[in-house]
């Protein structure tokens, strides 16, 4: 398998810019600043990197909506806000290696004209946000970044923001509307963040995997990355495992590798004996899936989704046969129940009252009909919304429900 | 009337200067007064809305939307403990049944001697670590009664 | 011009108009919360969710702009099924105290649950998240916090139309609260506005609140008397009593908004006591009460009197800028039938200040309906110079006789009393007065003769703003006693001196009007309606 993300992540003192250099760093950088700032766009985009934040669309797709000449300057945004629950690849990334996050930048900024960018980071991750702080001094003190990146007519600022606890602000139109000193309501869609996004100004909002995958790209060739994957998903994807495994951790795998596979020999199967159960995949807001739906589904955006659920985050969370289904549900549910924004009707009021009534049955207390409830309530809530984060809900409620009916029925007091 | 003190004031200008929008510096503003304040009363929301000429209700507002903001005081060492979905399935619900028992409070509430407070959060992106907790702008991970235990008793004498 | 299919029917949307806004331009009402023509779109309510064609999801009509070719459908059973559900979302964490709520009547949660057939909500009561009620917001707005359907039209207004940012959301989720730092009062003088724009009974009037329920009161279509804006209003009223004056969307005048003081300008008419009967000093210098007719002739005859004694130019006309158009040009008729010459208006510099702002959103400074309507009447004077030059020419002797008619104002002002003081010097200066008003007032002794006079909503009549615009004002409310609308008691003058009086209601005396006086020739009443129209 190849190691792109995680090629030097257990080396000594990576984290340092001398160290990062010595094993090759900031060269793609140097690599892209002599090259068009299209021609970036170009091997980008022929690359087929899709972004690693969650909806999977492909960067250099998302590059080429940004508008050029507009008067405006251009923003990057890095999407540092991870908290989909079961997702921690983006941390490991910004804690062992963060040059390798700011090269991509750079070299994303380069490609776009964007002079000044920002890290969004979650709040909980202050120390990480120090260490990706330390990196950034090290990278001006190099010449990295400031006035003249690497000597060039090229100039870039990258200042780290700290969020202060939204799993929404990582939707990337709260992230924007939170940068800008609001709370963090994800905005209509259109006008999209390429025309309209930071301070009204075209601006690109990319995940740290995604780029953190660019000074391969750009060091190796597109073609390289493209070799590596399915079809439509090229090259690799980190995932973060955890629950029921024998080594929880983060994994890259080439995309298309087996979903069994991968848990059984990279995250080390299932402890004590015990029997799968079932999986979700790709963090807590995709569909579930049971154990006998797991054989044969690759790890790729189209097996998953194929499979009924989706490869979301990379946040896969792996249940054993002890494990109660609508607790689990009712952990979720509560969740986003806690982060919808409140904005918009369908998604504030269901998502509480989905947890509420999760909370009944949990506790002994709820009928039969509140099971049938809990999929009306999805049919009210889903693609009713400003941002994905009802369907989010949506997802995992109908999923449980469906697949682990009994278990639901079982709790209820009418039983 | 509070304000922020010299180093405050100093990292206040550094924060404006982050930004082409004035507005765009209020979350760091925020977060660089509860470092200052403790938490965000009403009165760091007036505070806050003087300085950086926003109706109080607007800086409040904003406050509220965010949950590692305090809208109440909190102990010297507040603790936040992990409830999500891989901390549930790898055993938190005893770490925290052992975080009442050391502190004697529930949470969102002070001990009585103002060192401590605790409340449960969402997901820490240490699942794979899990059960996790923060104090502070510290992680805690692999989480078990006694560990909890272990760190609030050095966390007292801190 | 984008042409768009709705329900079936092919209909015209203005360029750049959302899907809500030409279905209501075709008179389809789509349910909405959230959406306001007069505030910037925010999409958060869902209730607008509507059908497109080649869309897979429903799509929010506010937020959404007409194509050319659009198909949408707003009434089939997808779309229902959206709104019921949203609706169903409204109301679980709703308190349903309407017995005791007094937006009942005119709440949009209450039309709609009845329009989409609903019943109750299925969470418990215990599950509901609980939020403060009755709070205190100053003296315009009570806060319920439990009734918000979190529509933030209130934080739209105040944040794009006062910019002033009191009210907001705090908290987050389902726990979302709508409220001011502190509960302080919403001390802005537009305030009142929330409580027509909340859709619910989250916002209520202070005034207003528990008075009556409102469908107890008859509305009459009207213009707000207390400034040079001239707002479009309705009155709101039961059995002779004002209950509220409520705005009028005018997209020309006052969109949909009103400023506190103009709100709440008609408590002012039941301030003091009012005068019932013509009363007519007698030899004894006491005044008396006669009736309409005595009064008439005796007015009539001594003006004459006046007049062939000393002249015409003796005669003063000094008119109210708070007075109807028609009043003003019955009253001009009257006294240009007797040869008089010299008019007046200005209490105040009242014509400096009409279009002055006051501030950016409504108010001016000129605190009267009617000032331009006085000017395009011709009752202004160089030469006679304002209430100052009458007193001084009354004083050298010049002006003798002056028929005066005079209102409080329903907005006041430091200086007000200054004002009313130099009415009173040009009636102590006058050897014959006439004063036309509706109030009672001690000073009013100096007068010849007080005439009782309807005062605004107890009257037809019409008005010109600030800018021209002339604009129709309904009677709302029975005249007390004998008094007349001014209007009346010129035609009655005018009988009475011998000329042609064939006027049966203010709508004649309009015809007549624009018949004859230049600046309103060819203007219909039904022009004066909304919008209302500017003359030149
Ligand atoms: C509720 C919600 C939460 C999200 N959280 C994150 C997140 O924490 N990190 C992230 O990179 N993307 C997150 N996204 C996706 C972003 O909106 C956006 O698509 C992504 O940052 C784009 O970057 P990419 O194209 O590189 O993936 C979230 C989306 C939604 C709807
Ligand atoms: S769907 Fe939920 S999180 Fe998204 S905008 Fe609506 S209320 Fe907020
Ligand atoms: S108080 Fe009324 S206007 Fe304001 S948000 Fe609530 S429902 Fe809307
Ligand atoms: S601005 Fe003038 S006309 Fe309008 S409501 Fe206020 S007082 Fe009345
Ligand atoms: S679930 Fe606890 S850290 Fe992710
Ligand atoms: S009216 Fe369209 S979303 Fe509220």
């Amino acid at each position: 398998m190849t190691r792109i993300l995680l090629a030097n992540i257990d080396k000594p003192e990576q984290a340092s810019i001398v160290k990062y250099r010595e094993r090759g760093g900031y060269k793609a950088l140097e690599k892209a600043l002599a090259m068009d700032q299209a021609a970036v766009i170009e091997e980008v985009k022929a690359s087929g990197l899709r972004g690693r934040g969650g909806a999977g669309f492909p960067t250099g797709m998302k590059w080429s909506f940004v508008p050029r000449n507009t008067g405006k300057p251009t923003y990057l945004l890095c999407n540092a806000d991870e908290s989909e629950p079961g997702t921690f690849k983006d941390r490991i990334l910004m804690e062992r290696d963060p040059h390798m996050m700011i090269e991509g930048m750079a070299i994303a900024s380069y490609a776009l004209n964007c002079h000044l960018a920002y890290i969004y980071i979650r709040g909980e991750y202050e120390f990480v946000a120090n260490m990706v702080q330390k990196a950034l001094d090290e990278a001006y003190e190099a010449k990295m970044l400031g006035p003249s990146v690497m000597g060039k007519d090229f100039a870039l600022d990258i200042f780290v923001h700290l969020g202060q606890g939204a799993y929404i602000c990582g939707e990337e139109t709260s992230l924007i509307e939170s940068l800008e000193g609001d709370r963090g309501y994800p905005r209509i869609k259109p006008p999209f963040p390429a025309t309209h996004g930071f301070l009204a100004s075209p601006t690109v909002v990319n995940n740290v995997e995604t780029l953190c995958a660019l000074p391969w790209i750009i060091q190796n060739g597109a073609a390289a990355y493209a070799a590596i994957g399915t079809e439509k998903s090229k090259g690799t994807k980190l995932f973060s495992v955890s629950g029921h495994v024998s080594k929880p951790g983060v994994y890259e795998v080439d995309l298309g590798y087996p979903l069994v596979d991968f848990i059984n020999n990279e995250a080390g199967g299932v402890p004590n004996g015990r029997k799968l159960k079932a999986v979700i995949p790709g963090g807590s807001s995709v569909p579930v899936m049971t154990a006998a739906e797991c054989p044969g589904v690759l790890l790729d955006y189209e097996s998953l989704l194929k499979a009924g659920s989706m490869l979301g985050s990379g946040g896969m969370i792996v249940l054993d046969e002890t494990t109660s289904m609508p607790e689990t549900l009712s952990v979720i549910a509560d969740f986003y129940a806690h982060e919808s924004c409140g904005q918009c009707t369908p998604c504030r009021e269901g998502t509480g009252w989905a947890a509420k009534i999760l909370k009944n049955i949990v506790a002994g207390k709820g009928k039969r009909s509140d099971v049938d409830l809990l999929l009306k309530i999805a049919d009210m809530m889903e693609g009713k919304t400003i941002c994905p984060l009802a369907d989010a809900d949506v997802m995992p409620i109908r999923s449980f429900v469906t697949k682990f009916r009994s278990e639901f029925e079982a709790l209820c007091g009418d039983n | 009337m509070i304000e922020f003190s010299e180093e405050g004031k100093r990292r206040y200008q550094t924060i404006l200067s982050h930004y082409p929008d004035k507005r765009a510096a209020l979350l760091p503003v925020l977060t660089l007064a509860q470092r200052e304040f403790g938490w965000i009363s009403q009165e760091v929301a007036e505070y806050i809305g003087k300085l950086m000429s926003y109706p109080p209700s607007d800086v409040l507002s904003v406050a509220t939307f965010y949950t590692m903001l305090h809208k109440k005081p909190a102990g010297k060492h507040h603790i936040d403990i992990c409830k999500n979905v891989s901390c549930w399935l790898m055993g938190v619900y005893p770490c925290i049944d052992e975080i009442k028992r050391q502190l004697g409070v529930e949470k969102r509430e002070v001990t009585a001697d103002g060192k401590f407070s605790w409340d449960v959060t969402e997901c820490l992106g240490s699942c794979g670590t899990a059960p996790a907790m923060q104090v502070g702008d510290r992680y805690y991970e692999n989480l078990t009664p006694a560990r909890v235990a272990e760190i609030i008793e050095k966390l007292r004498n801190d | 011009m984008p042409k768009f299919t709705l329900n079936g029917q092919e209909v015209e949307a203005k360029p750049g108009q959302t899907i809500i806004q030409a279905a209501a331009d075709h008179g389809m009402e789509i349910p909405h919360y959230c959406y306001h023509p007069d505030l910037p779109i925010d999409g958060n309510c869902r209730m607008c969710l509507v059908e497109v064609e080649k869309m897979p999801k429903l799509t929010p009509a506010c937020t959404t702009l007409v194509n050319d070719g659009m198909v949408v459908r707003s009434e089939n059973e997808r779309v229902k099924e959206a709104v019921r559900g949203v609706l169903e979302f409204l109301l679980i964490n709703h308190p349903v105290d309407c017995p005791v709520c007094d937006q009942a009547g005119e709440c949009r949660l209450q039309d709609y649950y009845m329009v989409y057939g609903l019943h109750t909500s299925e969470i418990p009561l215990g599950m509901k998240v609980r939020k403060r009620k009755v709070i205190d917001l100053g003296p315009m707005v009570v806060l319920d916090q439990e009734r918000c359907v979190l529509c933030s039209r209130c934080i739209r207004f105040f944040e794009y139309v006062t910019e002033t940012g009191e009210m907001q959301f705090f908290g987050r989720g389902d726990h979302v609260a709508i409220g001011t730092f502190e509960d302080r009062p919403l001390d802005n003088p537009y305030s009142g506005n929330v409580v027509d724009i909340c859709p619910v009974g989250a916002l209520t009037s202070r005034d207003f609140r528990f008075k009556c329920r409102v469908w107890f009161l008859h509305a009459t279509d009207s213009v707000c008397g207390g400034c040079s804006t001239g707002c479009t209003v309705r009155i709101d009223h039961r059995d002779g009593t004002i209950f509220r004056l409520l705005p009028r969307r005018n997209v020309e005048v006052n969109r949909s908004w009103l400023c506190d003081e103009g709100r709440l300008s008609f408590h002012k008419l039941s301030d003091g006591e009012r005068i019932t009967r013509p009363l007519v000093k007698g030899r004894d210098g006491v005044q008396a009460p006669v009736t309409w007719e005595e009064a008439a002739r005796s007015i009539d005859s001594r003006l004459k009197e006046i007049r062939d004694t000393n002249g015409a130019a003796s005669i003063l006309g000094f008119a109210s800028p708070s007075a109807t158009n028609e009043a003003l040009f019955l009253f001009k008729r009257y006294l240009d039938g007797l040869g008089a010459t010299q008019f007046d208006f200005r209490l105040d510099s009242e014509d400096k200040k009409l279009a002055d702002e006051e501030d950016q959103i409504l108010r001016h400074f000129d605190k009267h309906p009617n000032s331009m309507g006085a000017i395009k009447l011709g009752l202004m004077s160089e030469q006679v110079g304002g209430i100052e030059g009458a007193i001084n020419a009354a004083r050298a002797g010049r002006l003798k006789a002056g028929v005066v008619i005079y209102f409080k104002p329903l907005v006041e002002r430091p200086g007000d009393a200054e004002a009313e003081g130099r009415v009173l010097a040009l009636l102590d200066e006058l050897e014959y007065s006439v004063l036309l008003t509706s109030h009672k007032a001690d000073w009013q002794d100096s007068a010849s003769v007080v005439l009782p006079v309807a005062a605004w909503s107890e009257e037809e009549g019409t008005y010109t703003n600030f800018e021209g615009r002339v604009q129709l004002a309904g009677k709302a409310i029975e005249v007390e006693g004998n008094a007349l609308p001014v209007w009346e008691v010129f035609a009655m003058l005018l009988h009475a001196s011998g000329a042609e009086s064939p006027w049966m209601s203010a709508e004649d005396v309009f015809a007549t009007m624009a018949d004859s006086v230049s600046v309103f020739s060819g203007i219909t009443l039904d022009q004066t309606r909304l919008p209302g129209v500017v003359v030149g």
